[in-house]
């Protein structure tokens, strides 16, 4: 059974499509950059953090998997939460590869270290392999930039937090690319430093993706409001179906909260009414999809007042 | 990072005039500059300083090298002799401009200084077989790639 909403599975059948096409198409420019990554510190970073911009779609194609899964006697709330999981664990690994990395940069800048990029030998003729680098990291600019805008608007119509975040790293990959090349023709240039400053470019890049993805995943897991995409805002389409709800029952307690891509909502100290209205009318103009649940909890409910 | 799809399109233009002119660059590149000038001093002082390794055995195609890269630079070849550890060490603070040697690839000093491809008809050789190559100050690429140019 597919527990999707009929509104957005063509979208996800085409997100799904486009992770793949994503490993695919970014094994090819690991694999560009593996072989001409030479002593450049520059090359290393961003070949790990090319490495790394696969995890969101291993993440997302792991998810997908699970989302639409019927509950289990042992999870009666179902998968819907499972990229919110595997998006906490991939944010924790950004920033710990991010931070290790800006340690290393930093260091070879501190010691002075002059990379070398010696010539080889491609065809019988002796290239320097700078320009070879230059090339694998221009390979590595196109196919993220190429890939990053077609995944974006998907994201925002599936409101899904890993494929938008795998959007952006993909800019953050194109950019990396760049600071690369300006690294490799400092290096050309007899800017030593220039190497190991874009490497240092590039780690905070890669520390910044995984502090801000870890501060979305945790905003799920402590129940937060709905969020927007792109900031930890709370959502505009959340606010407007809040002040909806307020409208509609003055006298409760509105709370709304996330859970995967949709939205579960609790009126507090308010009886179920006899007539209740659709879940689609309430999201007026919004996509009607994103609220899955309404619940009220009558004044008399047990609860503990000092917990929530 | 809040960036909306058209400013993926924005850098388009500048990748594309970016490109164009590495593709330029790479086309009449001259060779890479060194960081500490090997090259333009020794186009300044024509002199090329050799550390010889004690007890290596000469390198006819080393040699040829040699005369080749002092005649495009205009100069002569001094020789220092002195032991392995001794003359790695002077190369590191660029008291000598390339030492002689048979050097494996796997060498302990593999990160300290940058090691040439091996001279002579064999190109492929073990990680670990001591053959005879020459020896530079890391980072110095337009002079290594000068010397491993006239060595292919």
């Amino acid at each position: 059974m597919n527990r999707l909403p009929e509104q957005i599975r063509g979208d996800f059948a085409r997100a799904k499509r486009l992770e793949w096409q994503t490993l695919f198409w970014m094994s090819t420019v690991v694999a560009v950059m593996f072989v001409t990554m030479g002593g450049s510190q520059a090359m290393r970073s961003a070949l790990i953090e090319d490495v790394l911009s696969l995890v969101p779609a291993i993440t997302f194609l792991i998810a997908a998997r699970f989302e639409p899964k019927d509950p289990t006697r042992k999870y009666p709330f179902g998968f819907v939460r499972v990229n919110s999981l595997a998006f906490l664990v991939a944010a924790v690994a950004l920033t710990a590869v991010g931070g290790f990395l800006m340690y290393e940069s930093a260091l070879t800048l501190l010691m002075a270290e002059h990379p070398t990029v010696a010539p080889v030998e491609v065809f019988g003729h002796s290239v320097w392999l700078g320009w070879l680098m230059i090339a694998a990291l221009g390979w590595s600019v196109v196919v993220p930039m190429i890939l990053g805008r077609i995944k974006l608007p998907v994201a925002e119509r599936l409101r899904d937090k890993v494929l938008h975040t795998d959007a952006l790293m993909q800019k953050a990959d194109w950019q990396t690319g760049l600071a690369g090349i300006a690294g490799i023709l400092g290096i050309y240039f007899g800017y030593w430093w220039a190497d190991s400053a874009a490497a240092l470019f590039i780690a905070f890049s890669i520390l910044r993706d995984g502090l801000s993805s870890m501060g979305i995943a945790a905003a799920e897991l402590l129940d937060g409001a709905p969020r927007e995409l792109d900031s930890s805002d709370i959502a505009a389409e959340a606010q407007r179906l809040q002040s909806r709800l307020e409208e509609l029952w003055p006298q409760g307690e509105v709370r709304l909260r996330e859970s995967g891509r949709y939205i579960v909502g609790t009126i507090e100290g308010v009886h179920s009414p006899a007539d209740l209205p659709k879940l689609d009318e309430l999201m007026g103009d919004d996509p009607a999809w994103r609220l899955v649940r309404l619940s009220f909890s009558p004044p008399e409910a047990l609860r503990r007042e000092d917990v929530g | 990072m809040g960036t909306k799809g058209n400013a993926f399109l924005r850098p388009a233009g500048t990748i594309v005039s970016a490109a164009i002119l590495i593709a330029g660059l790479a086309a009449c590149a001259e060779l890479p500059r060194d960081p500490e000038g090997t090259t333009e001093r020794i186009r300044r002082t024509h002199e090329i300083v050799l550390g010889d390794i004690a007890g290596a055995p000469p390198s006819p195609h080393a040699q040829r090298v040699l005369d080749r890269v002092a005649a495009r630079l205009g100069a002569h070849v001094t020789r220092v002799d002195g032991h392995g550890e001794d003359l790695l060490n002077r190369l590191e603070k660029g008291k000598v401009d390339l030492v002689y040697g048979h050097f494996a690839k796997a060498s302990p000093w593999a990160g300290k200084v940058h090691f040439g491809g091996p001279l002579g008809r064999r190109r492929s050789v073990g990680e670990e077989e001591h053959v005879p190559r020459f020896a530079f100050r890391n980072g110095e690429n337009g002079w290594i790639a000068l010397v491993e140019s006239e060595a292919r």
